[in-house]
């Protein structure tokens, strides 16, 4: 009995603390891209929101975004079909925000003879569900699109609709590769798997293994996202996009849904194909490097250096997907679809064919 | 195919621009938070409300009417502005005064800023010199349009 | 005043043969020609003065240039009005006159209708080399009732003093002391006090004389200009209404700023009594826009386009039911012919109406030059189209009127208000025809805004019988229609008659048709 009440206060605990996380993340990378953006583009950024005369460069613009947002109007057209106008921004962000239940932040952590999973939950198939979770978001989309009852809304629903399944063909058959690489779509097990080391030294980590599926998979998961140079159905210079008739905190949920994408998209990058927490050489009980050397650790150091691990990993890719955004120009929506179908889908059936060439030898 | 790889060679140095830009402007803006000060410095926009950029002598801001030496209007209201203004924002009203040298006054002198396009052919046009636009004032915002109509109390400076 | 036309002679100006009459001066001459000679002094009223000396042109066999406003042409003459020579001089001239010209235009009201303006843009443009400090002299001198003269400016043309010599003969004004002293100034004591002082303004090339009337008021070339008749008198003066289009932005409306003298040389050759140039208020003060419905049957809302129907319905109820003694009609001398001419048609041809009165305003008196004392344009039209001219009787319209149709402002002035409410209350249905908001608007049923003569198309008769035609110089105010419109609507929509009205699209088609009918108006016609 009490053993149960542990398992369900941890379960929670796990839960509370992915979520916040999650959160947190979101909100500052929201600070992360008006900074970065700026970097690139040789100005300042935002560093004007401030309490009590305290800066700290631009760090409580979240908060002050958050607040604005809160406070604006909840504007509902008259027009509009009001329970799925109120539906859509949450569906979305639901099926976004489920999917950090798949991902193991790190290996287990023992504390006494308790042994917890750094995972929400540990599924035998998380990539699937992680896969299918991003696709039902669409659903979000093409609600808010449809209950707008405005042109542009419908419009840009409708091409988010048709890119996200464009894109999920090449998203799923460019980890099929992965898949046969590492015979598992647990995901904390594809994780172990790249502990291995490839010849003795090379951790075996998916990038080495899968190098086109990993870039099939980064386009099509920058696609997914809906930001630039893939943001179509958002379109602001052309038809403002499904969110046209949403305001306040509504319209808020659809940025961090984006935002969220981002992370769930660079979680997935690391885990799939950056060996998620693993450090290279390090082992439960310290490093043990190609060359003889050895360190070893205790284990809530080892952890903390996993947890640390896979935290940076996902920054960088955060980091990487914002370079982007504010490196290239948008896509016409004619070169979006050749791109997909006729570049992407090709590419990852060649690496299928290839790993399976590969593999068999 | 040998032209397509080129364009995705381009796209790639394209990433490097940017990620040179950020790459130089991270590292001499990090340096400038810790304090440490260099001969090289990260780009930097003006920051507007506290710094300011100096207004170029030529630059064309908020109109003033400029004054004879006992306070009265330049302005003799012959209503060049009046008839050169493209936007039609300029009205004037000239009344009579005692003095047979000035004769003319302006008794209104509106300027409607909220539509003026700051073109400055109301400076040249003037043949007094009682109009000019330099008093540097570029802030214009109002909270209702009716304040933008500027009167003669709000010009003679 | 028409001169026989005498000989035609050739002669050359610039190399271009030119006709002109025998004894003709060459500036005449060059003026039918349409080439403009610069010129200060000379006025077409007056005989040449020769005193600005812009008028210098090369005339071959001539050693020294010659004045063109004096000199008479001669067969063959050979004149150049633009070589080298003589736009230097002109440029001297200039010099000279501008040596003393305080060039103030700034404040100066005849800016933009300025000839010495117009003239040193065109061959003047250098810096004056003048180093020693202009003359003072009186800036603010006034010299007549609305007259200001400013010394500084004149360049003593001395077309003023020509003016109050030949035409109003009062001789008011002279040129004082001698040399570079020399001022157009008023005798002591006395002041310009005519009727016509208000030309003195006009004619000065310069801004030397100005009109406390439009002084400061505006600039001239805000002002666009339209043609018309002054009706204030019975001479039918022919004037130019210049207007302001008036400033949409600041709402500053459409406004009439002055009035000038269109030189008719049958009628008021280049002048226009004060009493004409000044009442210009009557064109904007006042005015009525829209139609005024006090009190009508029904649900109905009179817009122009049903009024005649709804006029026609309650006039032919009458009329079906053989009580046209029941209409009455009062009508007044500032309609135009062809509006008369309709009236009569409609009410005393058609309908036999009886009661039919004429409200004008009191005579004034007579300037013995151009003002007459009839106060009204077109009385002679009314009597020349049949009307016989009875004052309004009170009494007569109050004994059983059941529709009373009136037209303009001036009853009012006639009677006093308890009179006037008490006839016009036995009275059923009253319409008037008004340009004004005015208290008398209250007494009648409909109140109809109609354009005054600036703002519409037709003919006056002058007094001497003389058959002029006007076109619309403004536009009317608000919902104002003229009444012709109005009243060949209701001629068709009547039905006695009603082919002849619907050929009628304009006045001149109505005064082609008047001519037909009246051989009056028939001759002045052709």
């Amino acid at each position: 009995m009490t053993e149960t009440l542990y398992e369900t206060l941890i379960i929670f605990i796990k839960i509370v603390c992915a979520l916040v996380w999650l959160l947190a993340c979101t909100l500052y990378l929201t600070w992360l891209e008006r900074k970065e953006s700026a970097l690139i583009q040789d100005r300042v950024g935002a560093n004007r929101a401030s309490i009590f005369g305290i800066r700290i460069i631009g760090l409580f613009q979240p908060f002050a975004d958050a607040i604005k947002m809160i406070f604006k109007e909840d504007f509902v057209p008259s027009f509009s079909r009001k329970f799925l106008h109120t539906m859509a921004p949450f569906i979305s962000f639901f099926f976004v925000a489920i999917t950090i239940t798949a991902i193991p932040f790190g290996d287990t952590l023992r504390i006494g003879n308790r042994t917890i999973h750094l995972q929400i939950l540990d599924f035998n198939v998380g990539l699937l569900f992680i896969l299918a979770m991003l696709s039902l978001g669409i659903y979000g989309i093409i609600i808010s699109g449809w209950a707008s009852n405005n042109k542009y809304a419908l419009i840009g629903g409708m091409r988010g609709a048709a890119q996200v399944i464009s894109y999920e063909v090449a998203l799923g058959l460019s980890l099929i590769g992965l898949i046969m690489v590492y015979p598992s779509l647990r995901l904390s097990s594809i994780v172990l798997y790249q502990g291995e080391l490839l010849f003795g030294f090379l951790p075996k980590w998916g990038i080495f293994l899968q190098p086109l599926g990993f870039v099939v998979f980064l386009l099509a998961a920058l696609a997914e996202t809906k930001r630039a140079p893939f943001d179509l159905p958002e379109g602001e210079s052309e038809i403002i996009g499904f969110f046209t008739e949403y305001s306040g905190l509504k319209w808020g949920l659809f940025m961090m849904v984006d935002f969220m994408e981002v992370i769930i998209v660079s979680t997935l990058l690391t885990t799939l194909f950056f060996g998620g927490w693993q450090v290279p050489w390090l082992a439960s009980d310290g490093f043990h490097f190609p060359w003889g050397g050895e360190l070893l650790l205790s284990h809530v150091v080892v952890v903390l250096l996993q947890v640390a691990a896979f935290n940076i990993k996902v920054f960088f890719f955060c980091w990487l997907q914002i370079l982007i955004r504010w490196t290239y120009p948008r896509f016409r929506y004619d070169q979006l679809m050749d791109f997909g179908w006729k570049l992407l889908v090709p590419l990852s059936l060649v690496n299928i064919i290839g790993t399976g060439i590969i593999m068999t030898l | 195919m040998i032209k397509a790889l080129r364009y995705f060679i381009e796209i790639i140095r394209g990433s490097f621009i940017t990620g040179r830009h950020f790459a130089s402007n991270f590292f001499f803006r990090c340096l400038k938070v810790l304090g440490i000060k260099t001969k090289r410095k990260g780009a930097e926009t003006i920051q507007y409300p506290e710094q300011r950029k100096e207004i170029a002598s030529r630059h064309r801001s908020l109109h003033r009417l400029m004054t004879r030496p006992d306070g009265k209007p330049r302005c003799v209201a012959c209503m060049l502005c009046v008839t050169v203004c493209p936007s039609e924002c300029i009205y004037v009203e000239a009344a009579e005064d005692p003095d047979p040298e000035i004769q003319k006054y302006p008794a209104k002198f509106i300027i409607d800023l909220s539509r003026c396009c700051f073109c400055g052919f109301c400076v040249e046009a003037c043949p007094e010199d009682a109009i000019r636009m330099d008093t540097g004032n570029v802030e214009l915002a109002e909270y209702s349009q009716d304040d933008m109509i500027y009167d003669l109390d709000k010009l003679i400076r | 005043m028409q001169e026989k036309a005498n000989e035609m002679i050739k002669i050359f100006i610039d190399k271009e043969p030119v006709e002109a009459e025998q004894g003709t001066t060459v500036l005449k001459a060059a003026e039918r020609a349409g080439i403009h000679i610069p010129h200060l002094c000379y006025h077409p009223a007056f005989p040449p003065e020769g005193s600005c000396r812009m008028c210098l042109v090369e005339i071959e066999g001539f050693p020294k240039l010659e004045l063109a406003c004096s000199t008479v042409v001669k067969d063959e003459m050979k004149i150049s009005a633009k070589s080298e020579r003589v736009v230097k001089a002109r440029k001297a001239v200039l010099e000279f006159l501008l040596a003393e010209h305080p060039l103030d235009c700034p404040i100066c009201d005849k800016a933009g209708d300025c000839k010495l303006q117009d003239y040193y843009d065109e061959y003047g443009l250098f810096e004056s080399q003048f180093k020693e400090a202009k003359e003072k002299r009186e800036k603010k001198l006034k010299i007549g009732k609305s007259l200001i003269l400013d010394q500084e400016r004149c360049v003593l043309c001395t077309r003023c003093v020509r003016f109050l010599k030949e035409v109003t003969t009062t001789q008011d004004l002279g040129v004082f002391h001698r040399g570079v002293h020399s001022s157009v100034n008023i005798y002591e004591g006395a002041a310009v006090e005519n009727n016509y002082s208000g030309n003195l303004a006009e004619i000065c090339p310069v801004g030397a004389i100005t009109d406390e009337d439009f002084r400061f008021k505006t600039r001239s070339w805000f002002l666009k200009e339209g043609e018309s008749i002054c009706p204030l008198c019975s001479r039918g003066c022919n004037i130019l209404i210049e207007y302001h289009p008036g400033f949409p932005r600041f709402e500053v409306p459409k406004r009439v700023y002055r009035i000038k003298a269109r030189e008719n040389p049958e009628v008021n050759d280049f002048w226009v009594c004060d009493r004409g140039r000044y009442g210009y208020s009557y064109l904007d003060e006042h005015r009525a826009d829209k139609i005024i419905m006090n009190k009508i049957e029904g649900e109905n809302v009179l817009t122009w386009e049903n009024i005649s129907e709804y006029l026609g319905e309650k006039i032919k109820r009458l009329s079906s039911a053989k009580k046209t003694s029941g209409i009455a009609l009062i009508l007044h001398t500032w309609l135009s012919n062809e509006e008369l001419f309709l009236l009569h048609k409609i009410f005393k041809d058609d309908l036999k109406v009886e009661k039919i009165f004429f409200a004008d305003l009191p005579q004034g008196e007579a300037d013995g030059y151009l003002l007459t004392s009839e106060t009204s344009p077109n009385r002679r039209g009314a009597q020349e189209i049949g009307f016989d001219i009875k004052p309004v009787d009170l009494d007569a319209l109050a004994s059983g009127t059941d529709f009373l149709l009136a037209f303009g402002p001036f009853l009012s002035g006639l009677f006093s208000p308890k009179d006037l409410k008490a006839a016009l209350n036995t009275v059923k249905r009253k319409v008037l025809f008004s340009s004004y908001t005015h208290e008398l608007n209250s007494l009648f049923d409909i109140v109809l805004p109609v354009a005054l003569i600036a703002e519409k198309e037709g003919s006056l008769t002058n007094v001497e019988g003389k058959v002029q035609g006007f076109q619309p110089a403004l536009e009317p105010p608000g919902e104002s229609l003229p009444e012709w419109k109005v009243l060949s609507d209701l001629g068709k929509e009547l039905g006695i008659d009603s082919k002849f009205y619907s050929e009628l699209p304009s006045p001149e088609a109505i005064l082609i048709e008047m001519g037909k009918k009246i051989p009056f108006f028939k001759k002045k016609n052709d």
